[in-house]
């Protein structure tokens, strides 16, 4: 499954670059995320929770960044699974920052997102519909903190 | 391991759901135990709504009809009082899945899973019918065309269960249900519903969004204007775009959104030709 987007947020790129760092802003603005913390150096671990209808999964997620090009350019790889095993998530998203003027920042996304095992069985039209409004409220909470300056370090 | 749980009346189910907050209300179980069964949904209990009396049968109201929520989807497709402008909702039972699954499942479990694809939210939009949900603090009905709030997403509470549909009571005007899919049974790659109204119709399109798609607006303009090749266009246009389909194996949201023009002039002409 293929997303991508773009939006643009009223802040600094050196904000913008420090708030995608910083796990426990974005544990606050990921839709469903229970817990985040940094396990290495660039190494975190998140429990995310997603529902759709009556299936709900908590995922267990390792987030790794795999490569970045401060303060422009960034690769993540997630990879994780639920408690049971019963389905497994990898996902690999790059993410670029650019100057919007203004000193705004613009941030264009893409990420590939692949499902396998119970919920791999259920459609993936529903899942990119869902995907696609978790992004939105990531968006949107995302640019709300990071313009109220609410970065934590 | 789940247990089912069985009680006789709605006040008891609703107790128990609020009572156990990892319990399910379980109707028919036609689409609930086949999502069990495929791990897909986990539960401390199923409340079995079928031991409940008042939930069974169809009946005659002062302003027109209750279905109650446990009514089969192979007793609707056999209704007698579905006439007129209240038979596409018979024809829509009638295509419903298989016998086996319409002898099981209930239009109260249909219309409480909100599945965008399956054939009862499209009719029922379209033939104002109101959803009536109970939970502990009693019922209240809320308007089919406001109960979809996101894809299997309704003004449904956790714990309170579908009792009845209520719908007006039918008049002597055509109408009917369309449903494409790719064999006989299948869920909808697109569905439309579609009633005479006067001199204009009313209509609801199916399995193209998070919940079925009506527009009153464009019904106005429509109002008058059925033998008009153009209008009817223009109507079919804009429904298309208020339509979000999936990409998925019945069909991609492009060529969704081709269909629902073509469906709803296909199913105004049907109309017509009933007059």
């Amino acid at each position: 499954m293929h997303l991508e987007g773009e939006f643009t947020v009223a802040a600094p790129r050196l904000t913008v670059w420090q708030a995608v760092h910083d796990p426990a802003l974005l544990a606050r603005c990921v839709p469903g995320c229970e817990e985040a913390a940094q396990i290495g150096e660039n190494s975190y671990r998140a429990v995310v929770k997603a529902k759709v209808g009556p299936i709900s999964a908590r995922f267990t997620l390792v987030v790794d960044i795999v490569e970045e090009e401060a303060p422009d350019r960034l690769r993540i790889k997630a990879q994780g699974e639920e408690g049971s095993r019963a389905s497994m998530l990898t996902a690999e998203s790059e993410l670029a920052l650019s100057d919007d003027g203004d000193g705004r920042t613009r941030v264009t996304w893409a990420s590939d997102v692949n499902l396998s095992g119970r919920l791999g069985k259920y459609g993936l039209g529903l899942m990119k519909k869902k995907a696609e409004s978790l992004s939105a409220e990531f968006v949107t909470a995302f640019s709300r903190r990071v313009e109220t300056g609410e970065v934590v370090e | 391991m789940s247990f089912v749980l069985s009680p006789r009346t709605v006040e008891e189910a609703v107790g128990l759901l609020a009572e156990l907050p990892d319990a399910l209300p379980m109707s028919g179980g036609a689409s609930l135990v086949a999502m069990k069964n495929a791990r897909l949904i986990e539960a401390s209990h199923f409340v079995s709504l079928a031991g409940i009396a008042s939930l069974h049968g169809i009946t005659a109201t002062d302003t027109g009809l209750r279905i109650g929520g446990m009514t089969r989807h192979a007793q609707l497709a056999a209704c007698d009082l579905l006439t007129g402008d209240l038979s596409m909702l018979r024809q829509a039972a009638g295509q419903i899945a298989n016998r086996v699954v319409r002898n099981m499942g209930t239009i109260g479990g249909a219309v409480g899973n909100a599945d965008p694809a399956a054939d009862y939210l499209a009719v029922l939009a379209c033939g104002d019918a109101h959803v009536e949900l109970t939970g502990t603090e009693g019922s209240r009905l809320v308007a089919m065309t406001d109960y979809v709030t996101d894809w299997y997403e309704t003004l449904r509470e956790p714990g309170e269960i579908v009792t009845a549909i209520h719908l007006p009571a039918a008049r002597p005007v055509p109408s009917v249900y369309r449903k494409l899919c790719r064999v006989p049974g299948d869920y909808a790659t697109a569905s439309v519903a579609c009633a005479s109204d006067g001199d204009g119709v009313r209509v609801a399109v199916g399995a193209c969004g998070h919940g079925p798609i009506r527009s009153r607006e464009a019904e106005a303009a429509l109002r008058g204007n059925l033998r008009d090749p153009v209008a009817i266009a223009a109507f079919g246009a804009a429904l298309a775009d208020l339509a979000d389909p999936v990409d998925d194996v019945r069909g991609t949201s492009e060529f969704r959104l081709r269909l629902i023009p073509r469906m709803v002039a296909a199913a105004i002409s049907d109309l017509e030709g009933k007059r």
